[in-house]
Formats: structure tokens, sequence, C-alpha cells
């Protein structure tokens, strides 16, 4: 059996991505940042993700993958490298706060440049102050899909494939496509290979609007563009939000030769390049710049300088050329059956980074399919040119503006804009206006003399630094510093059943300056660690991940294949319907269904249409309500686990991954903002400029099925479930302002929050082609209130359906569904600002009546056999809604499953 | 510092010290075939630990730079 696998494809030169489907759930968390003794009022970093893969074979050449990712990313990160005593992470609201620009006096010692220290009272004390820390700064949820595809095309010595994708996120999509060879030579001992990549990337990032207002600013709207060409900044709206919009382009290059060594080894070696031009910097990051300022040093003590503290964007060069070499090298270990894999990777760029990556990972199989795989990895990298934890420059922040021959120039304080500039004139003929700071008459342009009126509303005109006594590129993103990482991790995999596997993995990383290798890493202000967990489960078709090959000697259900059971004997119920048939006695049932609800349209009340102009009135709980949703789309990913103990009783457990997004509609027009000058347009502002997305782990549902009936052509049973609140539903929105937006409307929260009761009855039947069921389910809370302080509504629910079969893989249903849903009861018990109709409890719920079409497939043919395919469209029919609330547009629900 | 040195003599000395090419035949590579000798051996988390490494080091971790998006946070 493996040496068939050997002749048709050397398993050494890809990966084992076999045929079939695997999903896979990882969390990436990290540890606090240190912030020199404050805590940071964001919580660090969470990721959660989502990766999907399917692998078949439509004929004996060719071969498609189909790749789905997404990432949902929360939390704060470094916007900023700062000495110390500038205090840019002020504790003065609640918690630490984050200041770019210095609010405190801050010196440097003449000698070194080092910061001088300060006491509480922020007084000199005499000591040096070299400390530095990050100023970290917050984010809202924001969800990044990608799409991949990959064709491939098998021949007896070479395979070629052509792939492509795209990645999405609300502020930089990415365009890619790829094309590779591989070819087998030397009697298959040898492989080439060589691939080419191309990458299009546009970006269109909001500037942090906390800091926006404090950066640097040439000319009004953050015009710092190192080359002109490869970005620009964009004001997009009256609220005073700015993007940075660019683009980038990537080449990316690899040749690698594979060689088989002896009978239990192989040597992989490759070099790549990459070639990247467009903007290559980081939107989100600033640098601090430190301005001595010969006019202001009178306020310095002895010895010291006096400085000003200014946040500039980063600059990075618009090209960057990177190559790299690596080595893989897999021995097999005979007493254990053991694979140890060696890997090394040499990294050098033209930005002066060069890296050095070591990993090693022991993969041994346990027996009984249980497969155990360590792993140790140490990363080393030194700083790019560039490279600054922030700048120091000698010069004033805004020098005057100087006239050579008639000195320094003033303007109008009431009137700054009108092109009109005055001079002090100590020899005017007949003075009137006298400059309030130097006692001198005034004079305009053309030496006449101008009011006291005028005179006294003069300041000096200032212009911007003067960025040639600066480096052409700085940033201080930690990731270009000198540091070391090291991580461990650990891969427990275990083979459920012939095909199907589920692996548990978990890592450990720490980034540390000292951690380099042959030290001078950056200061430790900069290290932080990371846990990433991961589970993945994989289901091969027809038995394409061969057991005894995977897991030693474990060869036990090698003909189990032909003992499959059609699972045709529960009637075909549509895709949306859960818990409608039980397994028999000793089955296992593994599933995937996937539900996506769209809102979209106009605003109902009741059963009616109403105007914005009617929402705007009277939408938020009778009172007046400054914004709508505009449209809120949201998917869910289950995955079902069944299992039958007996055959009147099937237990189930269905963990699920949630993620929304939503758009907000304004609805204020000028004069609402006179007319209400209580509106909160920090908010109003915040959630009307952009989208919104939530995602992550959602509530896990325990169920148990008992059969209650059953005759010739029918069947009845009982559904007991209780859904445990796993799905977050503290989830808040970033900052803006400095003020505390705090959480997101209830529909973003990612589960209940409570203890559920979800208890159904269900009646299938059958006669011939025909099909029919019926059911009645509810959702009862089993918590007044959970820990945001709230409890969603009851739900009641009853479904009818009938199906019929085409032939002997498809067949079609019809299905009514109503729906009734209680409102929100309690409310948010923490700080929550609401604006919008989303935002009030009383605009949950209602009564809903859906029409649904479906198709399901039980996939005819030996290799995919057991797998069965349903989907189905749900198509609102009547909506009465509690409250306000947007329309429904519908929900579609896609089922998978694989029985054995 | 030390171990990561002993850490690169290893690798080093593993590379150099590799036995010479032999002729292995069909039949004998049933070690070689396994799927935990792959050389990527579970692409789906290989493909997820890339992903965070490159949104978290200079050094992008995979052979092309392809996809990802911003990794800017």
């Amino acid at each position: 059996m493996a040496l068939l696998g050997v002749a048709a494809a050397p398993a050494w030169a890809q990966s084992a991505d076999a045929d079939g489907v695997s999903l896979q759930y990882g969390r990436y968390h990290e540890g606090e940042r240190d912030l020199l003794g404050r805590d940071s009022r964001f919580d660090p970093i969470t990721v959660d993700s989502l990766q999907m893969g399917a692998t078949f074979m439509p004929s004996d050449r060719w071969r498609f993958r189909l790749g789905y990712a997404q990432d949902t990313w929360s939390g704060a990160t470094p916007i900023s490298t700062a000495p110390a005593p500038a205090g840019t992470n002020s504790d003065a609201i609640t918690g630490a706060t984050p200041y770019i620009n210095t609010t405190a006096n801050l010196f440097l010692d003449q000698a070194t440049l080092t910061p001088l220290e300060l006491d509480e009272n922020l007084q000199l004390t005499g000591q040096l102050d070299p400390r530095l820390v990050h100023t970290l700064s917050g984010a809202s949820p924001e969800t990044r899909r990608q799409l991949d595809f990959t064709l491939t095309s098998e021949f007896t010595d070479a395979v070629y494939s052509f792939g492509g994708g795209a990645s999405l996120e609300p502020d930089y999509d990415a365009y890619f496509a790829n094309i590779g060879a591989r070819w087998d030579f030397n009697r298959n001992l040898t492989t080439l290979s060589a691939g080419l990549s191309y990458t299009s990337s546009d970006i269109d990032a909001r500037i942090d609007h906390d800091a926006s207002p404090y950066i640097y600013d040439d000319c009004g709207f953050l015009c710092d563009s190192p080359s002109g060409s490869a970005h620009f900044v964009r004001a997009n709206d009256f609220a005073g939000n700015r993007s940075l919009v660019g683009e980038r382009e990537d080449w990316a290059g690899r040749v690698g030769v594979t060689q088989i060594i002896n009978r239990g080894a192989l040597l992989e070696a490759g070099l790549s390049f990459t070639n990247s031009t467009g903007y290559l910097a980081n939107p989100y990051k600033v640098v601090e710049a430190l301005f001595i300022d010969p006019d202001q040093q009178f306020l310095a003590p002895e010895g010291a300088y006096y400085v000003t503290m200014a946040a500039l964007m980063e600059r990075r060069p618009d090209e960057r050329n990177q190559g790299a070499l690596d080595l893989r090298y897999v021995q097999h270990i005979g007493a254990t059956d053991a694979a140890l894999h060696l890997d090394y990777r040499y990294f050098q760029d033209d930005w002066g980074i060069s890296a050095h990556t070591f990993a090693a990972e022991w993969a041994q199989p346990l027996g009984h399919g249980w497969r155990l795989t360590p792993r140790v990895r140490y990363y080393s990298q030194s700083a790019a040119d560039f490279y600054t934890p922030y700048l120091v420059t000698f010069q004033s922040e805004h020098p005057p503006i100087i006239d050579p021959v008639r000195g320094r120039v003033y303007l109008n304080g009431n009137t700054p804009d009108d092109g009109e500039i005055y001079f002090d004139d100590p020899s005017v003929a007949d003075p009137q206006g006298v400059n309030p700071n130097t006692g001198n008459p005034v004079v305009d342009r053309d030496g006449n003399p101008v009011s006291q009126e005028i005179a006294d509303m003069l300041f000096g005109a200032t212009t911007n630094l003067d960025r040639s006594l600066l480096p052409a590129h700085y940033s201080s993103d930690h990731r270009l510093s000198a540091y070391g990482a090291l991580s461990y991790g650990l891969t427990l995999s275990r083979e459920l059943a012939e095909g199907v596997s589920l692996d548990l993995s978990f890592e450990h990383y720490t980034h540390a300056g000292s951690l380099r290798l042959g030290g001078g890493g950056e200061g430790d202000y900069s290290d932080f660690d990371y846990n990433l967990f991961s589970a993945a489960l994989k289901v091969g078709f027809g038995g394409a991940i061969p057991s005894d090959a995977m897991f030693g000697e474990h060869g036990a259900h090698a003909d189990h294949g032909a003992e499959r059971h059609d699972h045709h004997a529960h009637g075909e119920a549509p895709a949306g319907v859960m818990f409608d048939h039980l397994l028999a006695a000793g089955d296992v049932m593994v599933g995937y269904r996937y539900m996506y609800a769209g809102q979209d349209g106009g605003m109902l009340r009741g059963t009616d249409s109403v105007s914005d102009g009617a929402v705007k009135a009277v939408g938020c709980a009778g009172q007046f309500c400054p914004i709508r949703p505009a449209d809120m789309n949201m998917h869910m990913h289950m995955l079902e686990f069944m299992y039958a103990p007996t055959d009147w009783l099937t237990l189930m457990v269905m963990p699920q991954y949630v993620d929304m997004d939503m758009n907000m509609r304004g609805l204020l027009v000028l004069d609402d903002f006179i007319d209400h000058p209580d509106i909160d347009t920090t908010t109003y502002f915040h959630h009307t400029a952009h989208a919104h997305a939530t995602g992550g782990v959602g509530d896990t549902g325990l169920y148990a099925l008992v059969r209650v009936a059953q005759g010739p052509n029918y069947e009845a049973h009982l559904g007991l479930g209780l859904s445990a609140p796993t799905g977050d539903v503290g989830i808040r929105l970033r900052d803006t302002h400095q003020v505390e937006t705090g959480f997101i409307h209830y529909g973003m929260q990612l589960g209940s929050g409570t203890w559920d009761f979800k208890p159904s009855f269900t009646m299938t039947g059958q006669d011939e082609r025909w099909s029919w069921g019926a059911q009645a389910n509810a959702t009862i809370r089993l918590e007044d209130r959970n820990a945001s302080g709230y409890a969603l509504g009851d739900v009641y629910q009853a479904t009818a359906w009938g199906g019929y079969r085409f032939n002997a893989w498809l067949a079609g249903t019809v299905r009514g569904v109503y729906t009734s849903e209680s409102a929100i009861d309690g409310a948010f018990n923490g700080t929550f600002r609401p604006i919008g109709t989303t935002d009030y409890t009383g605009n949950y719920g209602g009564d809903f009546a859906d029409i649904g079409i479906g198709l399901s497939m039980t996939i005819p043919g030996e290799t995919l056999r057991g797998n069965r395919l349903a989907v189905e469209w749900l198509q609102p029919v009547l909506s009465d809604v509690n409250g306000y609330q947007l329309e429904r547009s519908g929900a579609l629900s896609a089922s998978w499953s694989l029985a054995f | 510092m030390k171990r990561s040195k002993w850490a690169a003599a290893a690798a080093l000395l593993g590379v150099v010290t590799l036995p010479g090419c032999t002729t292995v035949e069909p039949w004998e590579r049933g070690n070689l075939a396994k799927p935990h000798m792959a050389l990527d051996s579970n692409p789906i988390q290989t493909a997820s630990r890339e992903h965070i490494n490159d949104s978290r080091q200079a050094m992008p971790s995979g052979s092309s730079a392809e996809g990802g998006g911003c990794g800017c946070n």
C-alpha cells in the first residue's frame, strides 16, 4: 500500500496534504506588555482564526485544492516607542492612555543625549533615565478573509501547478497568483522544484483617529510622503478621518532540490528571492522625534538640553529585496519509527536585516492512532539600518519664519489665512499699534502702521521642520529591531476513525532582545510572548489518510470502508434543520454546518416599513436616534460530532465559530447637531465612519437525542440539549479620541453568555421517493443575566418540510419555518454609549416566517462514499419585529456530513 | 547564547556528515513514504504558524510572499 503511494507521487517531495477536507481553529493570545509598571487599559492582542481546505481529484491527472481562512484581530499594539520620562502611557483617565506627544518637560544630557530622570512631580533628579517604553494603542476587532486555490496537473515525472487567491481586510487587500513545477528524475531519488508568485496589494488604512491629530503635520493633511509615488494621505470625511492610501507589489521566486540520501533520510535545499516595491511601511506606527530647539535652550539646566517631542509617520524605503536559503533534513528513526525534522533558514535583505532560524521537530507515532510531535524553534535577527527607537534632531519643531531683511514674520490670529503678513519696524515714522511682546511698532507688508487691535492679535509665523536634517528612513517598529525568539510546542494527533484525524497543538513563543544570537539586541521594553493553540480536524476521502502507514501497526480498520453505512434511512432533512436524525448503534458521524444570515435594506417597525426620518425621531426606545444599521452579515461555522452508544440514543457535541460584520448609517444632517447639542459626536462618527466586525468561538452545544417512537416508515425523537456560554459577550470597541467607547452592541457579541436549555421534538417519515418531517424546538435562557448584564430573549420555533428524491443521489426539499423570539432582558453593565437602534434591548426579537428551498446530495461513487452535502436558502416571507429593526434579506445553510 | 550556538553547530554537523547518496530502490522507500516523514507533515498547521510569524518577524517564514495581509498590528 505504501509502496504504491511511492510510485504515484513521492511523499517526500510534497506536503502531506491528502485528498479530503480539513478544518482548523486557532487562537493566538499575547501576554501583557511591560509599560514600566503601568497597567494598560487595553487587552493584549488576540487572534481567532479559522481555516478550511478541501482537496480532491476531479480526474486522475488533476488535483484541485480550495482553501479559505479568516482571522479576527483585536487588542492593543505599540504605536510608538518613547523615553520613559516622556510619560506616553499616562494613567490620567482610567488606566494607561496613550499620548504620543509628551505632556512633560523633557531633558537630555548634553554629553550622551540620554534622557534625564524626572520624579513624580516632574522635577529633575539629576540622574539619567535611559529606559524606553512602548506606547500602546487599542484597536476594535477586524476580520481578514482569504480565499485561495491551487490546480495541479500530475504526470509520471512531473507536476505542474497554478494557483491564486485574495486576502481581504478593511485596510488591506491583496491579490496573488502563482505557478509552480516539480520534476522527478534520477529514478525519483531527486526532485527539482521551482515556483514564482506575484502579489498586488492595495492599502487603505484609516490612520488611528486618536493619534492622527497629534501626528506631525507638514501641510494640514499629513502629506508625509517620502517619494510621493508609493502612497498619499486622503482626508475622507468631514469628521476629520484620514486614510493612508498606497500600493505594493511583491514578486517571489524559489528553486529547490530534494534528494533521497538513503532509505531513511532526505534533504531539501532551497533558494528564494523576493522583490517588494511600493508602500512598505506600517501605517499604524509613528516614530517619536525629540527636537532640541536652539531658541528654547534657556529652559534647560546646566549640561542639559530642553527638548520637545513630536510623532512622525514612519518612513521606510520603497523597495526591499530579500533572499533566503533554507535547508530541511528529515531522518527516520528506526528504533521508534519516529521522524526527526531539522530545518535551518538564513535570510538577508537590503534593509540590513539578516536572520537565522533553527527548528527541530520529533514526530513520534505512539500506536493506537496516536502521534506526538514536540518541536523547538529559535530565531534571531539583526536590526534594519533605519531602525531607531526614537529620533533626536537639532532644530525647532516649528521654526519661526524670518525675513532676511525685515526680520520675524507675524500673522493676524483672527485671520491667519488672509495672506497678510506683519513685521516689527522700530523706525516707522508714525507708529500706531505696538507688538505687546517686543514693544516695537507694527507695520503691514507695505510698511504701513497697523492698529493696536491688530497688533494685539499677532503671533509669529512658523514653518515646518527641516526634513533634510532627519534620516531618509526611520521606523521604531520592534519587528525591525535586533532580537531573538525562542518557541517550543507540542502537537498531539489522534486518528479517530479511518481517514479521520484530530490534531491539538500548543506553542509558546518568547520574543526578547536578549535572545539575539551573539547579544546586542533591543532592550527588554519590547519583549513579549504569546501562546498559540490550535485544533484541526482532517477527513480523508476514500481512506486517503492511510491508517497503517500513518500510525504504525494500527491497521485493524483496513476493510472498514466497505462497511460504511449509507445514511439514507433518515430521509432528507433540509440543511437548516438540526437534530433531524439518530445514528445506528456504534456509529460515528462528523459534520460541518455553515449558516449565513443577512440583513439589508429598509427599516421595519412591527410589520411595516418605516422611513429613516421616523427611525431618527423615535427609533431608540422612543427617543431621538442618530444611527440605524445599514447591513449586517453573520456567518456561523459549526462542527458536529455525533455518536450513538445504542440505537435509541445519540449524543452530540457542537462547537461553533461565529463572525459578524456590520455597517451603520448616520441619519444626522447639519441642523440636527444644532438642535441636539447633547449628541455624542465622538461615538457617532466612530460608528458611522467604518464597518464593525467581531469573530471568534461561539457557544458550544451539548445534546442528547432520544428515540420515543419508531414505525416502518416514521420515527420520532426528543432532543435535550444545553448550550454552554463559551462565546464572548464582553467585546468592546476601541477607545476613540481618548473616550472609552465601551461595549459593541448586543447583536455583535459572539454568544448568549447564559447557559441555555435547548429542547426539541422531531418527527420524520418517508414513503418511496417522498419524505417529510416536522420539528418544534426552543432556546430557553437558564439565567436572568450574563456576565455583561443582560440575557437574550427565549426562542420558540416550529418547522415542517417535505422532500422528494429525484434519483439515487439528489433530493429536493421545501420547508416552512415560524420563529418567535423575545426582546433582550437587562442591559450592559459597563461603559456603553447607546446611539443607534441596535443599542436598545427592545429592538431585538419578534415573530418571523420563512420559506426554504433546499437540495441534498449523497455523493455517489466509492471514494466519496458516506459523504452528504445539503444546501438550503431561507427566504423571509413575514417579519413582525419588536421595536425598530433592519429587514432580513435571507439565510443560507449548508451542511456536510460523513458517517462511518 | 550558548544554547543557540550549539544548535547552529549541531545543525551544521548534521548537514556536513550526511552519508553519501546511495541508490534507494522503490521497494526500500516505505519509511520515506510515511506521512510524518513528509517535508511538511502538517500543512494547515504550518500555514497558520507562518501567518503569525510573518506578522511578528522581519523575515517571512514561508518561501513565497503571497497573501498574508497587512500584519500591521
